[in-house]
């Protein structure tokens, strides 16, 4: 297995002659910066990712064992050299704990100092633990919200599981699969899976509440004299009639077109009227507005010359 | 739409005492439903182990932790209305318009 050289050094931003204060000092101040539980929910996968490398780095350097062992492979190792360990290395250090540790280190690390040398190694007790909790994240589109029914997800670890998508849930819901989460330790109960739900954007539809928005583009003739209009809903199309003398913005209601509730009602769907203007209208339409101009009072912001 | 739970699952799902969940509810840094029996939600599990590792990591204590999650959730919200909205309508050119004054005195 070809391991890649890490230059702690260089993902703590700190010289090799940096004193332990001088460590600890840079250190905290990258975890406040790249700490993922800081982060938008957008920017948490990456963040962690980082601060695993920040953190990892700060286990060797902080210890002055690992550091003198770190020290002594000299300093003509760079980033992402293949790295073989000197003889002797990988060795969990005696009085460690005899379980693996769950929180994972890199392969460098590991063929250094074990993989049971991370933070949760020390202390030579055996101990139970439960194991760790598992956040993951479920995009859900909203006719999968709709239809219901169960969904495979395949998570971190490998593994797949089918989730149930209950009704209710909305972007932002967190479902928890008990037991769902990482093993225990030495027999200790396994963690728990959290999934944060995303709704998948629409083209169509925004989803606010319980309810769907969707934009009902109308001719000016349209919003007048009033019509009727096939409008897209999740269910299909249907008929929706616009009554005559509609403003721009006004919310037309179809009942029980939205999202579904937990109780087993549904939102509501509203389509919200923009009335648009032709750019070029047609000889026929340019007639058909001239002589609507002339019928037409004197609205109160036209010159009275006219 | 919400998982309820009870005490018992969150101090597991946590890893804190129960009396010591009692005590994060009374001081306001973690929300029940009601005083007792309580009730929890997964959101809640999920934001108590991030202001643990806050704790862990960052070295503040619960009510700094609570006011950062209160801070990241805002963002979170923000964020997430952003996307809701989705991508801008495409901007119509603005348009050159003539004005005419007309002296009103």
């Amino acid at each position: 297995m070809a391991v890649k050289f890490r230059d702690y050094y260089e993902v703590i931003g700190v010289p090799r002659t940096a004193t332990a204060e001088e460590i600890k000092r840079a250190y905290r101040k990258l975890a406040r910066k790249h700490h993922p539980d800081l982060k938008p929910a957008a920017e948490r996968a990456a963040a962690a990712e980082r601060f695993k490398e920040i953190n990892e780095a700060n286990e060797v350097l902080s210890d002055p064992d690992k550091r003198l062992k770190y020290d002594a492979l000299g300093q003509n190792w760079k980033s992402g050299m293949d790295f073989t360990p000197p003889p002797g290395s990988g060795q969990a250090a005696p009085g460690s704990a005899d379980w693996e540790d769950v929180g994972d280190v890199s392969d460098f690390f590991a063929s250094l100092f074990g993989r049971g040398a991370g933070r949760r190694g020390r202390g030579g007790v055996r101990v139970t633990l439960p194991g760790s909790d598992v956040e993951a994240e479920l995009t859900v589109t909203l006719d999968e919200l709709l239809r219901g029914g169960k969904r495979r997800l395949q998570l971190p670890g490998g593994h797949t599981i089918e989730a149930e998508i209950p009704p209710g849930v909305r972007d932002s819901s967190v479902l928890r699969l008990a037991g769902q989460g990482e093993a225990g330790v030495n027999g200790g109960p396994p963690g728990d899976l959290f999934l944060h739900v995303r709704l998948a954007p629409h083209p169509r539809y925004r989803v606010a509440g319980d309810d769907l928005e969707l934009d009902l583009e109308l001719a000016p003739w349209q919003a007048v004299l009033g019509d009727e209009v096939m409008v897209e809903t999740l269910d299909g199309p249907v008929t929706l009639k616009v009554p005559p003398g509609t403003p721009s913005g006004r919310r037309l209601r179809l009942r029980g077109r939205g999202l579904p509730r937990a109780n087993g009602e549904r939102g509501d769907l509203h389509a919200i009227v923009r009335v648009v203007v032709p750019e070029r209208p047609t000889d026929a339409e340019r007639q058909a507005y001239e002589a609507l101009k002339r019928a037409t009072p004197a609205a109160g912001n036209r010159p009275v010359s006219d | 739409m919400d998982i309820v739970m009870t005490l018992h699952e969150l101090s597991t799902a946590v890893g804190l005492s129960p009396a010591r969940l009692a005590r994060l509810v009374r001081l306001g840094l973690i929300e029940s439903s009601g005083p007792e029996p309580y009730a929890f939600t997964a959101a809640t599990a999920v934001r108590l182990r991030r202001m643990l590792r806050l704790r862990r990591d960052l070295h503040v204590n619960f009510h700094g932790a609570a006011i950062i999650m209160d801070l990241v959730e805002r963002l979170d919200g923000l964020e997430r209305e952003l996307a809701r909205r989705g991508p801008e309508p495409p901007s119509t050119p603005n348009l050159e318009v003539t004005e005419i004054w007309i002296r009103t005195d």
